[in-house]
């Protein structure tokens, strides 16, 4: 909604400084978001008197005048030849910017000099049309500021409402909330309208047909009209509101709806047929020609405006071509009725036309302010087009609304506010919002809200009001004085963050791609289309086709990811993303969104720089990355199976993660048609974790453990393996020696090829034995040495070198 | 005798002052005080004095002995320190030369300031609660007091799957799904991600809220205005300015937008915040009855607050980032930087 400050003054005395009442405004919650100054910068142009006025010597047209601008006199050459010596002009001086970014400068015209330029409406923007230069008044004071002297300087707030206020779409409606705050009153201007007509009943009569979509419909009959273009102040102010001027008439209507806020419509009697208006709904599939001439087809839930034989307006949103005010009119029916919120909005939707007047029915409009409304556009049409208005009101109303009335508890203001308000005062403030307030008994308030505001029906509604009116900085500051309760952040919560954190020190960064992806993408990770993960769930209005579907998997997202960042020449990437999925769960309502972390790495494994070792990332990098989470999350019995993996792996370099026999997620190199998919040239691996599975497998990390105070001892066996035999049997055979002395075991070494046949592999562990007691002596440890030894020969079969 | 001692002790002395190695020194101790060396041999002639000779000879030759002693040694360190100082001049390396270093990982942005928030919430006593991306218009909308053909529907554009199922707009419907779960009091956050299909330089199709809810017996708009105003202070810093003022939103009443001062002007007035001092940051407002009428709490005894805010605004001020689509690029030369 946009204002300006000197209409609102029509309203409202008013004379804080814009800026206050700026504040002002934004604190009653009608939000300025611009402030614009009206003539501004124009201080250059002011007022002056033409002392004398000679013919140019050089140019039959032009005449050199002498001009006084109350300091000094100046030589000035003009093409005009509206005026005479002694007028009092608009002199637009040297230095100043006339609109449209015109510079006045010193120069000669013609041989003469000019020192500024005698200015018509035109070329101040206060009318579109000027037949010469502005003859002020004789009264006006030379040297003052042309818009100083004009009264015309102002400023323009443009204001967001919020959708639930409807009675401030309008310049009274802000007026009020000004007068509210600054508890003055609004002055309403006397309405008397000059009936010099005949009778209205005996030129127009309206019939309601839909009392539901249109409890109220009134009508005035102004005959004589000459349509003009509408003078300056009126072009003026429309145009400050966005609004194009196109003549008297229609201005009018434009006028009033910014002022009133209420919808006005005018048509051209001689058009609407048999003099009749009835409010009915269109005809199923009936065809409608708005006046933006677009052809509407309508539904029989869309309310029209007919005369005796067809539609002429879309009830509320937009009038017909077929009886538009234009060229020739001279007979106005003004139409000021109240529409049904929901009807209008259905209807506006559908076609999809918003315009001022739908925006407002839309919210709601004030029914018992339709005639205050009418009665303004019809003056004010009469006055600017000569025409005579007809004798009476059509005013057809079958079920009078009444206002409603609202009980408010003092004790529950105060207790929703925190504020500690008296009765009076809250009286007060109801009062200064235009509320009739009784006070049936102490502390509780009957309040009869005028219709206009359409937002008001509940008590919580008024206790807004109260303190919205009384200040938000008024209310003090203040802790809860809740129940004594906290709880700490979840698990969840926690060791997601967690995993994030062990992540990033892995050298991991984080990324988030839209939840959202491309139906292709299933197909480029090569899974199969009656995979579950193929079927995601699909949007109806998405941003874009390649932006439609729900992922079901993390891994086009991160591939999506790298493609980019391997544009930009990042070449060596280490990024996760822990997100949710979206699984269809059939027979339930809403999918399933399990928690995902997922990560995608490629290139080489280490910063490149002077003085690194070269190495490409590969699937034990990945894998170790996994362990680190697993172990740090305590998952125990923790086991790798090469078995029965989703397809977008390589089929030899990839597992499953199970615990017991719960998959956790997988790991390995993308399969190399992935990564021709997506156009990369580095083998990918792939990392994905379903958090959820992870968390319920967790075990507890029990007590601490203390380190023994004795040093441990190695030794080393180096063995010989049928080359398809899992280390992890042999790892699994050296824990089965059940010895409390046995700490720990790991592979140093794996070694194929050389003096080793093609059918085995060389594998060297290193096993740790040690004791809380005391130091282990070379027998003991030995003894236990053969123990496992001898558990490797006779389970696995191994040799050793 | 004794003069053949000194003598032999000027000659060791002036010797050992050519040497100029540890092997050169170690020489000159053989000879002299070796098992063969002259001073050895002098000590073996002892035999040949009288018992009241030996005493006075013997003194002087420990006294010699120890000079010489003393000698090899200090000559021997001032060689060392030649030798180690000579080492560490020839083991110069150029420390201007880049470090070798392990790749570090980053969050992202969104995370941290979630995170962030969610540790000045759980301070104050407030639960993590979650809930579904993909909502039931119920949970979205209705319950929330934004029934259908409502205009405030207007101002969220949302997506959907079907009539009734959508992605939620708002991390709001988490307060219904918690008060539906739990008789009050109630104290959480809802940390989440939400969707509009709107897209340009300052929307995102996809972006992240935290909505918090408070509900008991007692609480008031002002404790609103006081947990807020606690929370910007400790995520802004404590001199930065606050304000609440009207707005509306269906599912609180009375409603506030909360503004704090320009970040960036201080509150002087600047593009950012379009010269009115003052940026928006988070929605809020008292819990609305007919919130409480769809989950059953009896809004005679119970109040309490809501408030919603959007991460990206927050990380966008907070990291001094104008456009908020490079949040979901996923440029890792942006992203490393945090």
């Amino acid at each position: 909604m946009i204002v300006t400050y000197n209409w609102l003054k029509e309203f409202v005395d008013c004379d804080l400084p814009a800026a206050e009442l700026s504040h002002l405004l934004t604190m009653l919650g009608l939000e300025v978001e611009r402030m614009e100054e009206l003539g501004g910068g124009m201080d250059d142009v002011v007022v002056a008197q033409v002392l004398e006025k000679n013919q140019h010597p050089n140019a039959d047209k032009l005449s050199l005048c002498k001009v006084d601008n109350g300091k000094e006199i100046l030589n000035v050459v003009c093409g005009a030849q509206n005026f005479k010596a002694g007028d009092k002009v608009a002199l637009a001086q040297i230095g100043a910017t006339l609109p449209g970014d015109f510079k006045i400068k010193r120069s000669k015209i013609r041989g003469e000099e000019s020192c500024g330029m005698l200015c018509s409406e035109k070329e101040l923007a206060l009318s579109l049309e000027s037949a010469g230069i502005m003859i002020l008044p004789e009264a006006f004071k030379l040297g003052t500021p042309l818009f100083d002297a004009l009264g015309t300087k102002d400023t323009v707030f443009e204001i967001g409402l919020t959708p639930n206020r409807a009675d401030c779409l309008s310049v009274v409606g802000i007026a009020r909330e000004i007068a509210a705050k600054l508890g003055k009153k609004v002055h309403y201007p006397g309405l008397e309208v000059a009936e010099t007509g005949a009778p209205i009943d005996t030129i127009a009569k309206v019939t309601i047909e839909a009392p539901e979509l249109c409890p109220r419909y009134t009508a005035r009959h102004i005959t004589g009209c000459t349509l003009a273009p509408s003078p300056a102040w009126l072009a003026n102010r429309l145009q400050a509101a966005g609004i194009r001027s196109i003549n008297n008439v229609v201005d009018v209507t434009n006028y009033v709806l910014l002022e009133y806020g209420h919808p006005l419509h005018a048509f051209d009697f001689t058009l609407v047929a048999g003099g009749k208006i009835v409010v009915a709904a269109a005809g199923e599939g009936e065809k409608f020609v708005t006046l933006d001439g677009q052809e509407r087809i309508l539904t029989a839930s869309d309310l029209t405006i007919r005369d005796g034989e067809k539609g002429v307006a879309l009830a509320g949103i937009m009038g017909g071509g077929n009886s538009e005010i234009g060229e020739g009119t001279t007979e106005v029916l003004l139409e000021s009725a109240y529409f049904n919120p929901s009807a209008i909005r259905k209807t506006s939707k559908r076609l999809g036309i918003h315009t001022e007047s739908s925006h407002r029915f839309e919210r709601g409009t004030d029914v018992a302010g339709l005639t205050r409304a009418l009665n303004r556009a019809a003056q004010l049409i009469a006055e600017l087009s000569g025409g005579k208005i007809a004798k009476g009101i059509i005013d057809v109303y079958l079920h009078p609304v009444e206002p409603r009335v609202i009980k408010a508890r003092l004790a529950r203001i105060n207790a929703v506010s925190g504020l500690s308000l008296s009765a009076a005062e809250v009286q007060d403030i109801l009062e200064r919002l235009e509320f009739e307030v009784k006070q049936p008994e102490p502390g509780v308030f009957q309040v009869r809200v005028p219709l206009f505001r359409v937002d008001l029906e509940r008590e919580i509604d008024l206790v807004e009001e109260v303190v919205r009116l009384n200040g938000f900085e008024k209310v003090p500051a203040t802790l809860p004085q809740a129940s004594v309760f906290s709880d700490l952040p979840s698990d969840f919560q926690r060791l997601a963050a967690r995993v994030k954190d062990l992540l990033v020190s892995q050298g991991l960064s984080e990324v988030i791609n839209y939840s959202f992806v491309a139906p292709a993408s299933c197909e480029k990770i090569l899974l199969s289309a009656d995979d579950v993960r193929s079927n995601g769930m699909v949007l109806l209005n998405p941003i874009s086709d390649e932006l439609s579907v729900m992922r079901t998997t993390m891994l086009p997202g991160l591939l999506d990811t790298a493609v980019k960042n391997i544009s930009f020449r990042t070449l060596n990437l280490r990024i996760f993303e822990m997100r949710r999925i979206y699984l269809p769960a059939p027979g339930k309502e809403l999918p399933e969104e399990p928690l995902y972390v997922s990560a995608l790495l490629t290139g080489s494994r280490d910063l490149e720089g002077w003085n690194q070792k070269k190495g490409e990332i590969d699937f034990f990098d990945v894998k170790g990355i996994a362990e680190n989470i697993l172990a740090d999350l305590s998952i125990p019995n923790v086991s790798f199976s090469a078995e029965s993996l989703d397809p977008y792996y390589h089929p030899g370099k990839a597992c499953r993660i199970l615990c017991g026999n719960k998959v956790l997620g997988s790991l390995g190199e993308l399969h190399p048609t992935v990564q021709e998919n997506y156009g990369i040239g580095t083998p990918l691996y792939y990392l994905e974790l379903n958090f959820e599975a992870l968390l319920a497998s967790r075990k507890g990390k029990g007590a601490a453990q203390v380190p023994s105070r004795f040093p441990s001892t190695f030794r080393d066996i180096a063995m010989l393996l049928p080359k398809e035999l899992p280390v992890a049997d042999v790892l699994y055979c050296v824990k089965g020696v059940k010895a409390p002395e046995l700490e720990g075991v790991e592979v140093f070494d794996v070694y194929t090829g050389g003096n080793i046949s093609a059918a085995e592999k060389s594998v060297a562990i290193r096993v740790r034995y040690g004791s809380k007691e005391r130091t282990l002596t070379d027998d003991e440890v030995t003894r236990l040495h053969q123990r496992v030894t001898d558990a490797l020969t006779k389970k696995l079969n191994v040799s050793f070198r | 005798m004794k003069d053949k001692l000194e003598a032999l002790l000027d000659q060791a002395l002036s010797e050992l002052a050519q040497a100029s190695t540890e092997e050169g020194v170690q020489e000159l101790r053989v000879k002299y005080l070796g098992k063969k060396g002259e001073l050895t041999s002098v000590m073996k002639g002892l035999g040949a004095f009288t018992p009241e000779e030996r005493p006075v000879i013997g003194q002087v030759v420990n006294t010699v002995k120890g000079k010489l002693e003393e000698a090899f040694e200090v000559r021997g360190g001032e060689i060392r320190e030649v030798v180690k100082s000579a080492r560490l001049s020839a083991e110069r390396i150029d420390v201007t030369l880049p470090g070798r270093r392990r790749s570090l990982g980053s969050k992202h942005p969104i995370t941290l300031v979630t995170e962030e928030i969610t540790s000045i919430f759980g301070a104050l006593g407030f639960a993590v609660a979650e809930g579904p991306e993909i909502e039931l218009d119920f949970y979205n909308f209705e319950a929330l007091n934004l029934p259908k053909d409502h205009p405030a529907r207007d101002m969220q554009d949302t997506f959907y799957f079907g009539e009734s199922v959508l992605l939620r707009t708002h991390t709001s419907p988490v307060q219904i799904r918690t008060m539906l779960k739990q008789p009050p009091p109630v104290r959480i956050i809802a940390p989440g991600t939400v969707y509009r299909c709107d897209s340009d330089a300052t929307h995102s199709p996809m972006f992240h809220q935290v909505e918090g809810l408070m509900v008991d017996k007692g609480i008031t708009f002002g404790d609103l205005k006081g947990i807020l105003t606690l929370f910007i202070s400790q995520l802004f810093g404590s001199d930065i300015g606050v304000r609440l003022r009207p707005s509306f939103f269906p599912f609180t009443e009375p409603s506030a937008e909360v503004d704090i001062a320009c970040v960036i002007c201080r509150g002087k007035g600047c593009r950012v915040c379009k010269e009115t001092g003052w940026l928006e940051i988070l929605g809020a407002g008292m819990v609305d009855p007919e919130v409480y009428r769809h989950v059953g709490y009896d809004s005679e005894l119970y109040t309490g607050f809501a408030f919603g805010m959007g991460i990206e605004r927050i990380a966008m001020l907070k990291y001094g980032i104008a456009d908020m689509r490079l949040l979901f690029e996923n440029d890792l030369r942006f992203l490393k930087q945090f």
